[in-house]
């Protein structure tokens, strides 16, 4: 007679891992995480966080707003100055699997969005002179007015056929006066920033300026005999 | 009269420039110290699993958000800036003393400690004079929190020792930037209207 031996359909899931956490403005933030393998089965996974100060374990406050794989806290669920304890839990119908907790304080996790609404304009002093005029707002998010967040600013340009750009870091300021223009020229220029203590966000989308080729850029030198 | 002096008394938005260079400073100084500690001395020892929950300052009660930063009385709020720059006055004169004792410890830890136990002074001075431009005359109780901690950077143990100035060093961090937040948000609410 015929015996049979019952496989088994699919694994238990492999472990996950919390790959990243973000906050562009210290008032929310986001956790990302890699998959492992799901066994072959429908895997679910499930965001564990206890926060310090808090003896509660709980689950992920939103799953949907940040994407797959991700958990968004909203105001209410970030707090600031206090470690938050999280892992990925992975589980299928053959069993569960648990990341490598990770310890994330939202004070040390910040990055801004890049600013927005780079311009550029030729301008002219009253002396003549002419210059371009860089101005931008910063990210939306990041409420700057109230001081809960500072930023500080970086730009870089470069002729739109160079490839070396040059970098100007230029404070808290938000626009920027650059008199050393190249007439004739098609410029790309952008602008990042960066918190007072934190990281530097992506840079902003490209802007663009052509450079009048009748601009007279050097001081007028006048020869007297 | 210096500059930026009104009757030759410094101008409140110009205490408060001060401070908040030097609380900015301050709090890059702790965050250096912190990381390069950690990076020498507490790798793979899971000692921030043990740093949750352990600092001598949590007994005093700051905001968590900025929405609660926000809602409490700016009066109340230096009250409390003040208060945790003192707690730190004690610990940081003896992590000046005892961060010696670390082996090896390398010349850059040592002058942190030093630099920021010194602008910590400067910079409680700096709160003095802002508070007493805010609210004169009233005299607040000097509130602030105990630290115990000594014995614990002197015991025995390397490995215990270590932790507690891992501990030590990681609240200072904390609490460095709390300080530095919150200056920078009374700055804007005092001296440019929430318009910064």
């Amino acid at each position: 007679s015929e015996s049979y031996i019952q496989i088994p359909n699919g694994q238990p899931p492999g472990k996950p891992e919390l790959l990243r956490c973000r906050s562009p403005e210290k008032e929310t933030f986001t956790c990302w995480w890699k998959p492992g393998s799901d066994g072959g089965l429908p895997t679910n996974y499930t965001l564990l966080y206890s926060k310090e100060g808090d003896k509660s374990i709980n689950e992920c406050p939103d799953y949907r707003t940040a994407g797959p794989n991700s958990c968004y806290f909203d105001k209410k669920h970030t707090s600031l100055w206090a470690i938050y304890n999280i892992t990925i839990k992975a589980t299928n119908k053959m069993g569960s699997n648990i990341s490598e907790p990770q310890y994330v304080d939202v004070t040390y996790i910040v990055q801004p969005d890049p600013p927005v609404n780079l311009s550029l304009e030729v301008k002219k002093q009253v002396d003549g002179k002419p210059y371009l005029l860089l101005k931008w707002h910063p990210p939306p998010l990041a409420d700057v007015k109230s001081g809960w967040l500072t930023l500080e600013y970086k730009l870089r340009l470069k002729p739109e056929e160079g490839d070396e750009w040059e970098t100007i870091f230029v404070g808290q300021q938000t626009q920027y006066k650059l008199f050393s223009l190249n007439p004739g020229k098609k410029y790309i220029a952008q602008v990042h920033c960066k918190p007072d203590h934190g990281e530097w966000s992506d840079w902003s989308s490209e802007s663009y300026i052509q450079i009048p080729s009748d601009i007279e850029l050097k001081d007028v030198i006048v020869w007297i005999f | 009269c210096p500059s930026g002096s009104v009757g030759c008394q410094v101008s409140l938005g110009n205490l408060f420039d001060r401070a908040v260079k030097l609380s900015h400073y301050i709090h890059s100084l702790s965050s250096e110290m912190f990381n390069e500690f950690d990076e020498r001395y507490a790798q793979g020892r899971g000692f921030i699993t043990k740093a949750i929950n352990g600092c001598h300052t949590s007994s005093l009660t700051t905001p968590e958000d900025k929405e609660q930063a926000q809602q409490i009385h700016h009066e109340d709020l230096l009250n409390l800036v003040l208060g945790v720059l003192r707690s730190w006055n004690d610990p940081l004169l003896h992590l000046v003393s005892e961060v010696q004792s670390i082996k090896e410890a390398p010349d850059t830890i040592l002058w942190k400690a030093v630099e920021i136990e010194e602008q910590n002074k400067r910079l409680l001075e700096g709160m003095e004079k802002i508070v007493g431009q805010v609210h004169p005359g009233e005299i607040e109780n000097e509130v602030y929190s105990r630290w115990s901690g000594l014995p614990s950077l002197q015991m025995a143990d390397e490995d215990s020792r270590l932790f507690a100035f891992y501990s030590l060093l990681h609240c200072l961090r904390r609490d460095s930037h709390k300080i530095d937040n919150y200056l920078k948000l009374l700055k804007c609410r005092l001296i440019h209207d929430s318009n910064c």
